[in-house]
């Protein structure tokens, strides 16, 4: 139960005979027209970005050259530092919530039960639905005194939350709604690697006596991880990215408790027109979600250990 | 059809499905009560897990049904008595809902079309070359964050002259849509056999229809994934629009957020646009549920 | 920088250039139809000012055979656009909606809009009728730039009063209080969260939270930075005590919740009859009498802001329309933004409730003063508030900045935090900010 495509392949095709290898050295030409329309279309804004960040670039005034000053300050600013801070919090708690429940989603899901249709398709709703449009039902779910949160909360005899109206359980809930809106994407990545998995390891699994958990852990868990560091890859990619819904709920407040990196950028660059400033934070946060995706991609290959 | 290759690759044609696995242990287990248990502890799961997406749009629903006193009354009104429509009457009357759809149609399907088109031919590409490299530029796209492009975006389609037309909506949204797809297909590319190529090599194929004619139609339930989840990411993006977007080129999500008026808050109405604008989407998630589960169960690898 | 002695003296003698005008020219008729044919576009910032344009738009259309496009947008989302396309050089309207407590001083720094005072002293252009001397010293005051510069017309000044619920008052035998001490015991003596009804209720949130702060402020006969807008005064003992008395109000009598509030939270919790008092702008007047919405349509009492230890004052925001220079078609745009600020259009305004008119002769006109749209009491509140308004934000490039780090203390107060602390590092970390945007 080792190895996996990555790996397999290249070994596969050293063996065939070398006129296959031209083909080979082909494929990557399927790659080019993306490659090129991506390069076009994000390396300006790049480059841009990068010129920016190394001025003082206000919108109505004039352009000064500072090097790696705004860097600098960056690194002094608490108000940035608590961001990354608040910013590591939420996308931790917004990539292991979905990521549980959708991987056990998932395992459900591939049951046969009746109205399994209807059920996935409710349970795939939510992603569909319109980040912004969502975003202002909750606002209205939210609210301290007329929301029906609170009182479906009184319903079940607990007290009221505050949810987003308070610094202490403003990002929990943003993450609730984060969960509530992306598990079903972790879900059907997975589902994915589920429904395609070989019978024959399950057999004989069932021969030797496996129970459920143990078929999941060293059967299914194992074959289906390419799977699930996609969808890993793409919660920590959304979840540091995240910005409609807490756009539309918080804004970033109470005060600076639900400020997160893309907020401030935001404030920054469209609330005080400090367009140098954003764009070092940009260049900053870029390298941020570069490391940790990074850090994700190697983890592809973790298989070898399984 | 994916991953765990050495399976595929036996004497047998693949027999894939965990469902199928499942039912393979249920026939043989011989512990009933134990799978009843299982059976209870599967709905109790499936109710858990499905239960707050019901909650949250039969509010939406409810909020968007009635009028404005009984949306900010408390206790929650739960059933509108009698259901009114005037909330949406109020948002049509109010915005230009129906420029806005068609706005949101252009753009969302032209890009995700165009994301089609380049993005299974290079999720192919890089699978079988192994082009971690191409692999890791198109996710750089994927990773950007939104915001950054926004600035000199503007700043540049303002200066082509391009402001007006929604071409620069569907560029942008090529960024977001063009990575989902060929991320999702180089997973699907990677768990193909090689053998049917291989075969359709030796049979004189070049690799361009070895990859229409053999890879394509074996991909199908991926490349419908791959524009489902590229058609809704574009559709209901926001942040793009806000900025790029002017009066005559306004897309749904950035339409909705308008009604949000300032001094006055209105629930319903605002309820009400929300429905219209997540509508879609959702009508097409109902539509689209057999091609999704099919896509993803149906193992297409037969007569391999 | 030039000082408000100057700025006056300045606008003093612009105010006697049209009346002259209007000797010359009273006789001859004024030509509208100048710019028939041609089309302008307006940015509108999303509010009841703006329904009112857009409902009167026929008309101007009508009067001057040029055809208006407009579309209102979010603040939030137009006040970014608006800066964004102004700096790009290529604006894609002719007509911008701002708010001068929010953008003036980076529209005026970037000298991006027409300088108005040519068009005003043109009598081809501006119609003998329409009396740029009738605005109120305080909307001509914020129009002007610190050069001197008149970049837009003021369009409507949005007073800040107190609302309050006269049933719960009634309840426990009370009256409107007259200063801010009375305020809190009043608020103190209304709240009671077992009931769930709370004596007061303000913006919490950060920001937003900023005017809320300084009506109080105001009432120390104080604003928030020197008159050379060079130096804050935003921790001195009477900012202190406005904090002091913010923190009370919103932390012992306001609803849970409240440091998430906005002007609609504040709004909804109100119209439901659970508030004593709602502190915020007049334009908030309409959907409280709005039976379909609000259920204390009956009950809604309007005073003016109470006094402080050394003054009674109230704070005014105001809203103007204003050219980019680089519009193709100024004079079309300049009729609309005449048109629109004149007075008849402005006492439309009033009569919608859509807020306070920045002209005297509104609050002469004999129609409005016997049929005041929302009652005798809004009226007279709405008239007293006049006299003691002065500015409620600073006038300076990063107000925007200003209000989050002033706004994020004010949180933070509401949230248990020392006023006097708060007010220190909040003050010590937007002094460099404001130096160096004086820079450049």
């Amino acid at each position: 139960m080792s190895a996996s495509t990555t790996t397999l392949h290249p070994a596969a095709l050293a063996r065939r005979p070398t006129g296959r290898r031209n083909y080979a050295r082909q494929y990557w030409l399927f790659a080019m027209p993306a490659a090129v329309v991506v390069v076009a279309v994000i390396l300006f804004p790049w480059l841009f970005t990068f010129v920016m960040s190394v001025n003082d670039w206000k919108v109505s005034g004039n352009v000064y050259f500072v090097g790696l000053g705004n860097y600098e300050h960056l690194f002094h600013d608490p108000r940035f530092l608590w961001a990354v801070v608040r910013t590591l919090y939420f996308t931790t708690a917004a990539v292991v919530a979905p990521m549980l429940l959708g991987i056990w989603a998932a395992v459900c899901f591939a049951e046969n039960f009746k109205l399994r249709g209807a059920a996935r398709t409710i349970f795939i709703l939510p992603m569909m639905a319109t980040p912004v449009a969502i975003a202002l039902v909750w606002t209205m779910m939210f609210h301290p005194q007329l929301g029906v949160l609170n009182y479906l909360l009184s319903l079940v005899g607990l007290p009221p939350s505050s949810w987003v109206y308070s610094s202490a359980t403003v990002i929990p809930t943003l993450v609730m709604v984060e969960t509530w809106q992306w598990t079903p994407l972790v879900m059907l990545i997975v589902l994915g690697g589920i429904t395609s998995l070989p019978i024959d390891p399950y057999e004989a699994a069932v021969i030797d006596g496996a129970n459920g958990w143990q078929m999941f852990r060293y059967i299914t868990l194992p074959l289906v991880w390419p799977f699930i560091v996609v969808a890993a890859a793409m919660r920590i990619i959304d979840a540091l990215k995240a910005f409609d819904t807490i756009f539309v709920i918080t804004n970033g407040g109470p005060g600076t408790s639900s400020e997160t990196i893309n907020m401030l950028l935001y404030q920054t660059a469209f609330g005080y027109y400090d367009l140098g400033y954003a764009s070092a934070m940009v260049v900053v946060f870029f390298a941020l979600i570069l490391l940790l995706s990074g850090v994700l991609l190697r983890m592809r290959k973790w298989e070898h250990g399984v | 059809m994916t991953v765990a290759p050495q399976a595929v690759r036996g004497d047998q044609a693949t027999k894939p499905a965990a469902t199928r696995a499942a039912a393979q242990l249920r026939a043989v287990n011989p512990y009933r009560l134990r799978r009843q248990l299982n059976r209870v502890g599967l709905y109790a799961s499936i109710l858990f897990l499905v239960s707050p997406a019901i909650l949250f749009f039969f509010w939406m629903l409810s909020l968007s049904l009635k009028n404005e006193l009984d949306n900010t009354a408390y206790p929650p009104v739960f059933l509108p008595h009698p259901p009114t429509l005037a909330n949406f009457i109020d948002v049509f009357a109010k915005n230009d809902f129906l420029t806005y759809t068609i706005n949101s149609v252009i753009v969302s399907f032209t890009a995700t079309g165009l994301a089609l088109l380049l993005g299974v031919p290079a999720g192919y590409g890089i699978a079988k070359s192994k082009a971690t490299k191409a692999a890791v530029l198109i996710l750089v796209a994927r990773v950007t964050p939104g915001l950054s492009y926004l600035i000199p975006l503007f700043l540049m389609f303002q200066w082509l002259g391009m402001l007006g037309s929604l071409a620069p909506l569907i560029i942008t949204h090529l960024v977001i849509t063009v990575p989902i797809v060929v991320w999702i297909m180089i997973g699907y590319f990677e768990g193909l056999p090689i053998e049917l190529e291989e075969a359709a090599l030796v049979d004189g194929c070049n690799i361009w229809q070895a990859f229409r004619y053999v890879a394509v139609p074996l991909a199908r339930p991926g490349i419908v994934v791959g524009m489902i989840l590229s058609f809704i990411f574009s559709w209901n993006n926001f942040i793009f629009g806000v900025v790029l977007a002017g009066r005559d080129t306004r897309t749904l999500p950035v339409a909705v957020y308008n009604v949000l008026t300032f001094e006055q808050i209105s629930w319903g109405p605002l309820a009400a646009a929300a429905l219209v604008v997540t509508a879609p989407v959702l009508l097409l998630t109902l539509l689209m549920q057999k091609e999704i589960v099919a896509g993803l169960t149906a193992g297409g690898v037969k007569g391999g | 920088m030039i000082g408000r002695r100057t700025l006056l003296a300045s606008s003093a003698a612009l105010l006697a250039a049209p009346a002259i005008i209007r000797t010359v020219h009273a006789q001859s008729t004024f030509d509208w139809k100048r710019c028939k044919g041609q089309r302008v576009v307006i940015a509108l910032t999303k509010n009841p000012r703006a329904d009112c344009l857009q409902q009167h738009q026929k008309e101007f259309e009508e009067l001057t055979g040029i055809r208006v496009e407009s579309e209102q947008m979010p603040e939030q989302q137009q006040r970014p656009k608006m800066v964004m396309e102004l700096a790009s050089g290529r604006p894609s309207f002719d007509v911008t909606h701002f708010s001068l407590h929010v953008s003036k001083r980076v529209v005026g720094t970037g000298l991006w809009l027409e300088d108005m005072r040519p068009y005003l002293a043109n009598p081809a252009l501006t119609a003998p009728d329409y009396d740029w001397a009738d605005m109120s010293p305080g909307a001509l005051r914020a129009a002007t730039q610190p050069d001197g510069r008149i970049d837009s017309l003021p369009l409507e000044s949005d007073i800040w009063l107190v609302y309050y619920n006269k049933q719960l008052f009634q309840q426990k035998g009370l009256s409107f209080p007259k200063t801010f001490d009375e305020m809190l015991a009043t608020a103190r003596k209304l709240n009671d969260p077992a009931s769930g009804t709370y004596g007061f209720v303000a913006r919490g949130v950060k920001n937003a939270n900023v005017p809320v702060w300084t009506s109080i402020l105001l009432g120390q006969d104080q604003e928030t930075v020197t008159p050379d807008g060079r130096t804050l005064l935003t921790d001195t003992p009477g900012a202190i005590w406005a904090g002091e008395m913010y923190k009370s109000l919103l932390r012992e009598c306001a609803p849970p919740g409240v440091i998430g509030f906005n002007w609609n939270e504040c709004q909804t919790s109100f119209m439901q009859g659970k508030v004593g008092m709602w502190l915020d702008g007049v334009g908030f007047t309409p959907p409280l009498l709005d039976p379909k919405v609000s259920k204390i349509v009956d009950h809604v009492g309007f005073g003016v802001m109470p006094a402080g230890p050394k003054a009674q004052a109230c704070p005014v925001f105001t809203d103007a329309l204003g050219i980019p220079v680089q519009s193709k078609a100024k004079e079309a745009a300049y009729l609309y933004c005449q048109w629109a600020t004149s007075k008849q259009m402005l006492l439309n305004l009033v009569n919608m409730g859509a807020g306070a008119s920045p002209r005297l002769s509104t609050y002469q006109d004999p129609v409005l003063m016997k049929a005041s749209p929302f009652g005798q009491e809004w009226l007279q509140t709405l008239l007293a508030s006049m006299k003691i308004a002065r500015s409620g934000l600073p006038e300076i490039v990063p107000v925007n900045e200003f209000r989050d780090v002033i706004g994020i203390a004010l949180s933070n107060m509401i949230g248990g935090a020392d006023v006097a602390k708060e007010l220190h590092a909040a003050t010590t970390a937007f002094q460099p900010v404001l130096a160096q945007s004086l820079k450049t």
